[in-house]
Formats: C-alpha cells, sequence, structure tokens
C-alpha cells in the first residue's frame, strides 16, 4: 500500500490495483487503545482496511498518516497548569498545550472532566473541544496541585 | 441578529471586507490567531502581522466547505479547476461562524446575494474579561447581582403583607430576647444589695414570664408566617419555570438533557426560596440582633465589651478560611452520591441483562467502588467540618473565658455589679450563637443568586415564535416548501434546499434511508423547529406568520412510539380535546379498531395506562394513539411509522384505521417498510437532505431509479428472512 497526498491537500491511498481519493483516517478507540487501530476509510466512510498499529502502514507511510492524523484530530495535550479556578459552577482553565496557550470553561466537571484510567484525564470545554492531561503524574508539582483542587 | 446582505461587485467597492473573521488554529494546528477577509473580489486569510497564508480569487471558486474534523475542523475550497484548498483551520470554538462563512463564500463566488448569519458571539464577559460558559450568555461571576436581587424580591410583592408581618415579627422577637438578660441583672442586683423584696421579685418574675409568653407566641406566628411564605413562594417558582420551559422550543430539549432541565424546576428553585425565606430574614434579625447587644454592651463598659469581642475576627476568619474547601468537599460528596444513584438505576433497570449475563458480581463490584468513593468524601468532608466547627468552638468558649476573666476582675474591683456581669454573660450566648453562621451567608447568597440566575435565564429565553402571533387560519391542508434549509447545528445541514407541493388531501409517504432527512422533514411540518432558509407555506400563508398554537391545535400526530400519559384510556384518547364526551371516545375508538379490546379490559376506557397502569401492547397502544389523532381531528396529519413490530392481523387492523384516519386529510407518512405507503399519492425519496425522486408507487418503480433499488433490497430481505423462517 502506498499513501500520499495527490493532489496537494487530499490523501490518496493506492492499494494494489486500487486507488483511494481522500481517505480518511479514523483511530477505532481513541481514549482507550490511543495508538492502536487505525482505520483508513473511503471518501464514503467505508473502511477499506484497518492497520493494528501506526507502524503497519510501512515506513513510508507514517510520516503522511502522522500528519493527517495530525491535522484531523484537533486535541491538545495539557503540559503545564497555570490556573484553574472555579467559580460559580464554571471552571476556568489557562494552559500550555502541545498546540500553544489557551484559556477555555468547562461546566459541571462531573460530565466533563472524564478520568479515562488512573494517568489518562479529558477535559471537554463547553464548546466541546478535547483537552488531554496524560500522563497526569508527567504534570510539575504546581500544575498537579492545580489540577487536584478542582477535580 | 444581524445579517450580512450585500451584493457582490455592484455598489459596494472591492477592498470592502464583506465578510471578517478570525479563527483560533493557525496552518500547523497550533493555537493562533487567523483572520479571514473576503472582499467582493477575493478570499484573503492573513496571519496578525498581516501577512497572507492564502488568497483566492471569488471568480475561481467553484464550492466552499466546513470540513468537521475531531474536536474543530477546517474550510476547504474546491476550485473550478478541480483543484481542492485547504483555507483555514478552527477549533469548535468557531466552527459554526465558519460554517457560514463557507455559505457566504460558495453565494458570493455564485453571483448571488450574500446572505449569511454572521451575528458575532459574545465570547468574553465585557465587563470582567472572563470565558463565557455560553456564548452570549450570562456572566456567572458579573451578573447583575442587585437587579437579579430585585427581581428575586419580586416574587414576595404578592406576600407584601406577609412579609412586613414577618419581618416586624423577626425585629420584636430579637428586642424581647433583649429583656430577660436585664431582668436578671435586676434581681441578681436585687439579692446582692438586699433591695429586693418578695413582691419586687414576684412583679419581675411576672414581667418575665409575660415576655416568655409574649416571645412564644411571637415565634409561633413567625414560624407559621415563614412556613405560609415559603410554600407559596416556593410553589410560584416552580409554576413560572415550568411555564417559561414548556415555551422553550424544541432546540432547547435536544441540548440539555431532561435531568438537568427538571433541576431548574426543583432545585434551583428550591436555592431561591432558602435564601428568600431562611437566608434573608437570619441575615437581617442576626445582624440587628447582633449590633443591638454590641451596643448594649458598649453602653455597660466599653473596656469589657472591647475584651469579650476580640475572638470574634478570629471566629469569621476560621469560617472564611474553611468555608470554600468544606463546600468545595459537600459539592463532590453530592457529585458521589449522584453517581451511585446513576449507577443503582442502570443496573436495576438493566437487571434483566445483568442476570441474562450473570454479571451480579461486576456490576457489584462497580457498585460497591462508587459506594466507596461517596463514603470516603463524605467522610473527608464532614471530618473538616467537625475541625472546623471545633476550632470555631473554642473561639467562641474564649469570649466566655474572656468575660468570667475581665468582668470578674472588675466585679472585684467593684466597677461592675454582679447583676451587670451576669446580663452581660447571657448577652454573650446571644452574639456568639448566630456569628458561626455569618459566614454561610455569603454561601447562601451565592447559590441563590446562581440558582436564580438559572431560572431567570430560562424564563429570559425567547420562547418560541409566533405564540403572540394574532393571525389564525382554518387549514384547508395545502403545504409547499419553498426552498427549505434546516440542521440541528447549523455546522451541518440536514435538508438541503428542499422544494415540493402538495394539495390539500393528498396523503404523501417519505422514504429513504435512516439519516436521509425524513424526520426533520416532519419536525419542520410540526413547526418543533424553524427552517435555517427558505420558507414553509400553509395554504399558501408563510408558516411563520400564523399563531403557532392555532396551527398545532391543527396539526395530528400519530407516533413511532405512541407516548401514553398517566391515566385512563379515555382521558388518552381525549388528550387533543379534553371536553370529549364518552361517546365520541368511543366513535374515535371503533374507528381506530381499538374499542373492542378497549371493552375487554376489566376497567374498558377506564383502565390506568402509563407507568403504574395495565400494561398494554405496542399495537394497542398504536391504535390509541390513532383514536387520539382521529377525535383531535386535525387537517393535517403525521404518520411516523405507525405500524412495526407487530402481528399480521393487528397490522392489518392498524392499516384500515389509518385508512379510515387519513381521508380527506393532508398526510405526511414515514414508513421503513415500503409496501405500507402503497396508499401514498405520491412518494418523496430523500438522500442526505435532498429530494432525488417524486411520485406515485407505479411510477417509482418503473422508473427504477433509487426507490426500485429500495423496495428491491427490502424484498430480499424478506425473502432470506422467510426461508430462515
Amino acid at each position: 500500500m502506498q499513501l500520499f497526498y495527490a493532489p496537494e491537500g487530499r490523501l490518496r491511498l493506492t492499494l494494489e490495483d486500487r486507488s483511494h481519493l481522500d481517505v480518511v483516517p479514523a483511530w477505532a478507540a481513541p481514549r482507550t487503545h490511543p495508538d492502536r487501530y487505525l482505520s483508513l476509510l473511503d471518501s464514503k466512510g467505508k473502511e477499506i482496511l484497518m492497520l493494528d498499529r501506526l507502524e503497519d502502514a510501512g515506513a513510508d507511510n507514517v510520516e503522511v498518516l502522522r500528519q493527517e492524523l495530525r491535522r484531523r484530530y484537533l486535541y491538545s495535550q495539557v503540559r503545564r497548569v497555570n490556573a484553574v479556578r472555579m467559580e460559580f459552577g464554571a471552571t476556568y482553565w489557562s494552559v500550555e498545550t502541545d498546540r500553544g496557550h489557551r484559556d477555555f470553561v468547562t461546566q459541571s466537571l462531573q460530565e466533563n472532566a472524564q478520568w479515562i484510567d488512573e494517568e489518562f484525564l479529558l477535559l471537554i470545554d463547553v464548546e466541546g473541544n478535547h483537552y488531554q492531561v496524560k500522563p497526569v503524574s508527567a504534570l510539575d508539582p504546581e500544575s498537579l496541585r492545580r489540577l487536584r483542587s478542582v477535580v | 441578529m444581524q445579517t450580512a446582505s450585500l451584493t457582490p461587485g455592484g455598489a459596494s467597492a472591492p477592498e470592502i471586507p464583506l465578510i471578517d473573521v478570525t479563527s483560533d488554529l493557525d496552518e500547523d494546528g497550533l493555537y493562533g490567531v487567523r483572520r479571514l477577509v473576503v472582499t467582493a473580489t477575493e478570499v484573503t486569510v492573513s496571519t496578525p502581522t498581516g501577512v497572507p497564508t492564502c488568497r483566492i480569487a471569488l471568480s475561481d471558486i467553484a464550492k466552499a466547505r466546513h470540513d468537521p474534523l475531531v474536536s474543530g475542523g477546517r474550510m476547504i475550497v474546491t476550485l473550478k479547476n478541480g483543484v481542492i484548498i485547504p483555507v483555514v483551520n478552527y477549533s469548535l470554538a468557531v466552527s459554526e461562524k465558519f460554517s457560514e462563512v463557507a455559505r457566504g463564500i460558495e453565494q458570493l463566488s455564485q453571483g448571488e446575494e450574500l446572505s449569511i448569519d454572521m451575528h458575532e458571539e459574545l465570547k468574553r464577559c465585557p465587563k470582567c474579561d472572563r470565558l463565557l460558559p455560553e456564548k452570549d450568555g450570562p456572566c456567572p461571576v458579573c451578573v447583575n447581582r442587585s437587579k437579579t436581587l430585585w427581581r428575586i424580591f419580586g416574587f414576595l410583592k404578592p406576600y407584601s403583607r406577609a412579609t412586613t408581618m414577618l419581618v416586624a415579627g423577626s425585629v420584636c422577637t430579637t428586642a424581647l430576647n433583649l429583656i430577660p438578660p436585664y431582668i436578671q441583672k435586676q434581681l441578681v442586683d436585687g439579692f446582692t444589695e438586699k433591695t429586693l423584696g418578695t413582691n419586687g421579685l414576684l412583679q419581675w418574675m411576672a414581667l418575665w414570664l409575660g415576655i416568655a409568653l409574649a416571645g412564644s407566641g411571637l415565634q409561633i406566628f413567625n414560624g407559621r408566617l415563614m412556613t405560609y411564605l415559603a410554600t407559596h413562594i416556593s410553589k410560584d417558582l416552580r409554576a413560572s419555570t415550568y411555564r417559561a420551559i414548556e415555551y422553550l422550543s424544541m432546540k432547547y430539549f435536544d441540548r440539555k438533557p431532561v435531568g438537568a432541565i427538571a433541576s431548574r424546576v426543583t432545585q434551583d428553585t428550591d436555592r431561591v426560596w432558602h435564601f428568600l425565606v431562611d437566608g434573608f430574614p437570619f441575615f437581617i434579625t442576626n445582624s440587628l440582633m447582633a449590633l443591638g447587644v454590641i451596643g448594649f454592651l458598649f453602653s455597660i463598659d466599653a473596656v469589657l465589651a472591647a475584651a469579650i469581642l476580640v475572638p470574634i475576627p478570629f471566629i469569621l476568619l476560621i469560617s472564611v478560611r474553611y468555608w470554600k474547601p468544606i463546600s468545595n468537599m459537600f459539592f463532590k460528596v453530592s457529585q458521589r452520591m449522584a453517581r451511585l444513584h446513576m449507577q443503582l438505576n442502570e443496573s436495576l433497570s438493566g437487571i434483566r441483562v445483568v442476570k441474562a449475563f450473570v454479571s451480579e458480581d461486576r456490576e457489584f463490584k462497580r457498585f460497591d467502588e462508587r459506594n466507596k468513593a461517596w463514603q470516603q468524601a463524605a467522610m473527608q468532608a464532614d471530618q473538616k467540618w467537625y475541625t472546623a466547627f471545633g476550632m470555631m468552638t473554642f473561639a467562641a468558649s474564649l469570649g466566655a473565658l474572656i468575660n468570667w476573666t475581665v468582668g470578674g476582675m472588675f466585679v472585684l474591683q467593684g466597677r461592675l455589679t454582679l447583676g451587670e456581669f451576669i446580663m452581660v454573660n447571657s448577652l454573650l450566648i446571644m452574639v456568639y450563637g448566630p456569628m458561626q453562621w455569618f459566614a454561610q451567608v455569603n454561601n447562601w447568597f451565592s447559590r441563590a443568586m446562581a440558582g436564580a440566575e438559572r431560572i431567570f435565564e430560562v424564563m429570559d429565553m425567547t420562547p418560541e415564535s409566533n405564540r403572540e402571533l394574532e393571525r389564525t387560519l382554518d387549514i384547508r391542508g395545502d403545504v409547499t416548501f419553498d426552498a427549505v434549509r434546516f440542521g440541528y447545528d447549523k455546522s451541518n445541514p440536514v435538508l438541503k434546499n428542499m422544494s415540493f407541493d402538495v394539495k390539500a388531501g393528498e396523503m404523501i409517504g417519505f422514504v429513504g434511508r435512516s439519516g436521509a432527512g425524513k424526520s426533520s422533514t416532519i419536525n419542520l411540518i410540526c413547526r418543533f423547529y424553524e427552517p435555517d432558509g427558505g420558507r414553509i407555506l400553509v395554504d399558501g400563508v408563510p408558516l411563520n406568520e400564523i399563531n403557532i398554537a392555532n396551527y398545532r391545535s391543527q396539526i395530528g400526530i400519530v407516533l413511532q412510539e405512541p407516548f401514553l400519559f398517566n391515566g385512563t384510556i379515555a382521558e388518552n384518547i381525549a388528550y387533543g380535546k379534553p371536553d370529549a364526551s364518552l361517546e365520541e371516545i368511543m366513535v374515535a375508538a371503533r374507528a381506530a379498531n381499538a374499542h373492542d379490546f378497549i371493552v375487554s379490559k376489566p376497567d374498558g376506557y377506564d383502565s390506568i395506562v402509563g407507568e403504574r397502569g395495565v400494561q398494554l401492547s405496542g399495537g394497542e397502544k398504536q391504535r390509541i394513539s390513532i383514536a387520539r389523532a382521529i377525535l383531535h381531528n386535525p387537517r393535517i396529519l403525521i404518520l411516523d411509522e405507525a405500524t412495526s413490530s407487530v402481528d399480521v392481523e393487528t397490522e392489518r387492523q392498524i392499516q384500515e384505521a389509518i385508512g379510515r384516519l387519513v381521508e380527506g386529510r393532508t398526510t405526511f407518512a414515514i414508513a421503513h417498510r415500503l409496501s405500507t405507503l402503497r396508499n401514498a399519492d405520491r412518494l418523496i425519496v430523500l438522500e442526505r437532505g435532498e429530494i432525488v425522486e417524486m411520485g406515485t408507487h407505479e411510477e417509482l418503480m418503473k422508473r427504477r431509479g433509487v426507490f426500485c433499488n429500495l423496495v428491491e433490497t427490502q424484498r430480499a430481505v424478506t425473502e432470506i428472512i422467510g426461508v430462515g423462517n
């Protein structure tokens, strides 16, 4: 199989004698199995094939896939918590992420701060954007203390 | 709502921005600002410093669309030469806006008039710059406290006499409470100075008895008055909140889970009336009392008064310091409790599955985990509370210690009489008692404000439009869709440019795969939602000009899963016409082929249905629902898959009932089983929100298109199932 952008900006998958345009990579279980089971869908949403691991795509294709995934999954990883304040049911966050600085609000933390496992905390802001804290213990002590004060 | 409306080229100069928006992600998916400007000639995306990252001439653009990604999206433009260009990335925060922009670009590139909703939503509070939990919503921190407070007090207005009496009563109670310490002083001084005779003693005691009687009487009166106020105000609050919610549009109900809406009616109103009836009078009377007592103390001996009040700042400090963490902890307790309830609810309602999969142990483990979590949280919270409470008690007892030390010394020096000392001691308790609760007043206040905000937010929300409209219409039944566009959220249209004409009395069947837009079309006909674009006309009159209640009263619905309210069968049939006589109800039930099974129930038409009532089969419920529609006698009828999962004989009966029901009415029907639509005058075949075929059953079969394909697939499936049997 071969994955490449042709024409520019459109992911193409050539598999044996068939070529699919506008291929969409989609994680099957992004929360519980974050780096496994990647499904490649055609432009109509039908699965072409599933990769057990990203690396199974072959060295040439992995970079293209990574690029497409990063563009498609606009989650961000929280690296530092600058400030957290809980007021009147709303929680105001100021964080540094792998995509840069971000301020956001979450409401009813009971539903919107989800512990996927001991080390993986998912925050969902009022607009539905996802912020992942993973692994939680990798945060610096100050960030951790701020985080623990609300969740 | 502000709608941009400008013709491209025409009068506007090419450099004037027609659309000007900012996104929050850069080309590499990092957080950053990109500005997208559309003029009459081109689309430009640039960095904050003005460096363009993308520039496309409008005349080259064939299509522009919002491409939904995970947790965000991007805008993609297809050029006329087929090249596809990603224009700009954005997070979910602004994707709705950019999906409108994409539509706008497409309109402009095709030389159409620009008509998109470019209302700029408020994301931060203009006052304190905090992010808003809901765009354009109230800022929970800066809500106009005094305005909200006045509005809350507005609920006291119908009870102004009772309220005045309550306040007056509380002030009197306070004043009365100050007298017994004074009597004690007189008595003790009388004893020590031997100036008091038996007569004098008895006189003082008579006064004390009188005060005790008056005080208790006043307390009973106040208590009863307070209960009167509390129940009335909570009733009023619940009623107005429920009324406001009832009139909200369906979009609101789609967004919020039923539990969250219900909690506004019960919990939020609770917070408000608690504050009005408990918190507020508590605050007023105790502040008065504290001030009165402190003044009194100073009038007796300023030095002693100052000395015994020393611990008060410490009490306030402790309560302020501990309040926040403790209330957070109690919040956590209630969260954990809710989680346990959820788990309990789930596993009990799914007990059949639990047993079938022998997963009792696993369910118990999950239950036990949450149970323990609740216990842990409750224990920590209560332990912390007792620690804080103990510290406050200690500080309060310091007051007594100081009084005995300093006051005792003053008595020894003869600066204070023993009576005065005893009086000070009694007054002391009156200050220190309520002091421990003062820090809570702020909390009561905040909670009440938060609750009030949520209630008022619902009350202030625009109700379904057209409730106020005067225009009524006796519907004949012509229905027209004119280029109707609709989506539950705007970035994702479900119906695109849908147009059709229906004559009065016609029966139309909607056909298509799930998600094709059948239910959405029906929802629009019922006016549960407003179209985002285009018009719906009934008898040539635009729907948004007719009074909504008047319109809906002429529409009947037989739903996929008929909803029966708790009550008798007769009441359920007469839901749309509560004053119907039993004769009318029976006529309708006969026409719906429901009469026979109803009378064979022990209680006949008086059988209770719903949660506590008799069990009805799916087919029985459907026929009751059909009878309800027949009695309602609508001009426009909606049938949502009225026959599903019933046996052949029941289906025949239902079909017969429907045949009677649709006669002479404009009918829109959805059915997954295509054979049941054979009676329809015309079929409309939908695919991805667009009409792909329209015509009679025979016509469509002859065309051998999408419909024919669907029919044949279904037939094949039925045959396979038949062979399997």
